[in-house]
């Protein structure tokens, strides 16, 4: 196809306008979302949950180093039919996200930060600098991303590798994602997806959701734990070892003696 | 780094191995950085060469192989130590740091090649 020739007061006026915007806009965002947000409260309990949680998982999975009556004494104080922790613990029913007025409140500041500008913004590019043609990507596409990429322009003819501005601005807000974590460090705000993934999976998880649920399951899990000492024949096996290492010493360790 | 040790079984020798949870999602946090970096680099190379259709494509794994090469070669021989897997080292992320990639490509051929 015949090469377009673009006019460089669009590479200066446009252009370069959108990524700039949407780059400062982000970090913008990052800082209004520190600035407007609460810290979490934890109460006392949550952290005494979840902390009983992970001691008793960690005894299922680790139970086997040390002896079978401290690990009975163990399992027992989680799982005693009637003094078990796990047993006697009374926890009101876990709140309803939608009624929790503090829930809320935090839903409407991240989608106040979020979406919010997101709109605003693309409006607003979409507004200032309709219609224009900023760029090509460097590879072939096929016509079905013409919609996705010429956004605001209209034209049969046009090949699908050129972007129109509205389109330019969103490449713009996806890919600058990963950039916005090298200039704002690890955990900033303006990558919403990547905080709540470090929340999934994070060490000091919070407590689930509703921990009566939570506790049955670890109870049961706990009940089945079946404990088998890997630590069995280690004296003799240890002996064996040094035995096989260092057999000349051992002998004459024993003449000595 | 404090933080609760893990265990896991090597499939290859049966042994098993423990591993501090905490440094390991510190090492994978430096890495994600580096292919960031890397990503946006290798991207705004390719557009100012003016690399297009699949070139430009086989310049990103290319970029990724050699970051690969470059962390095997700064953990050496004790790449055990740092990272769980080799391969892993290789394949986690190398899609997320596309689209990096792909945006900084074009904004850099754009401004060289297409005005």
């Amino acid at each position: 196809m015949a090469e377009l020739l673009l006019d460089s007061d669009i590479r200066i006026w446009v252009f370069l306008p959108i990524v700039l915007i949407t780059f400062l806009c982000g970090i913008v965002r990052h800082y209004v979302s520190v600035l407007i947000s609460t810290q979490k409260k934890v109460d006392l309990q949550q952290v005494q949950d979840s902390q009983a949680m992970i001691r008793s998982r960690m005894l299922r999975e680790n139970g086997k180093y040390i002896p079978k009556q401290s690990f009975l004494m163990r399992r027992h104080f989680f799982n005693n039919e009637e003094s078990g922790y796990l047993k006697t613990a009374r926890r009101p029913a876990a709140p309803q996200p939608m009624t929790d007025p503090n829930m809320m409140v935090e839903m409407l500041k991240g989608q106040l930060t979020n979406v919010v500008p997101m709109i605003a913004i693309g409006g607003w590019i979409n507004w200032t600098f309709s219609g224009f043609v900023t760029t090509k990507v460097p590879f072939p596409l096929t016509l079905r991303f013409k919609p996705m990429l010429q956004r605001g322009i209209e034209l049969v003819s046009l090949d699908a590798s050129w972007v129109s501005s509205a389109s330019w601005y969103f490449l713009n807000v996806f890919g600058l994602r990963s950039i916005y974590t090298l200039v704002l460090g690890e955990n900033n705000a303006a990558d919403q997806a990547r905080i709540m993934e470090e929340q999934m999976s994070g060490a000091a998880m919070n407590m689930p959701q509703d921990p009566k649920a939570a506790f049955k399951a670890e109870w049961e899990a706990l009940e089945i734990a079946d404990h088998k000492w890997s630590l069995k024949d280690v004296e003799t096996d240890v002996l064996q070892k040094a035995e096989l290492e260092l057999p000349i010493d051992i002998q004459s360790y024993a003449n000595t003696a | 780094m404090s933080g609760r040790v893990r265990t896991r079984i090597d499939r290859g020798t049966g042994e098993i191995v423990a591993y501090s949870d905490a440094a390991v999602r510190n090492n994978m946090a430096v890495i994600e950085y580096c292919r960031t970096s890397m990503a946006a680099l290798s991207g705004a190379t390719a557009g100012m060469l003016g690399l297009t259709g699949l070139y430009g494509f086989l310049f990103f794994f290319l970029a990724g192989l050699v970051l690969w090469v470059m962390l095997l070669l700064k953990a050496g021989s004790k790449w055990q130590q740092y990272f769980v897997s080799r391969k892993s080292l290789l394949t986690s992320g190398l899609f997320s740091g596309l689209f990096t990639y792909i945006l900084c490509w074009t904004f850099l051929y754009g401004m060289v090649h297409v005005y």
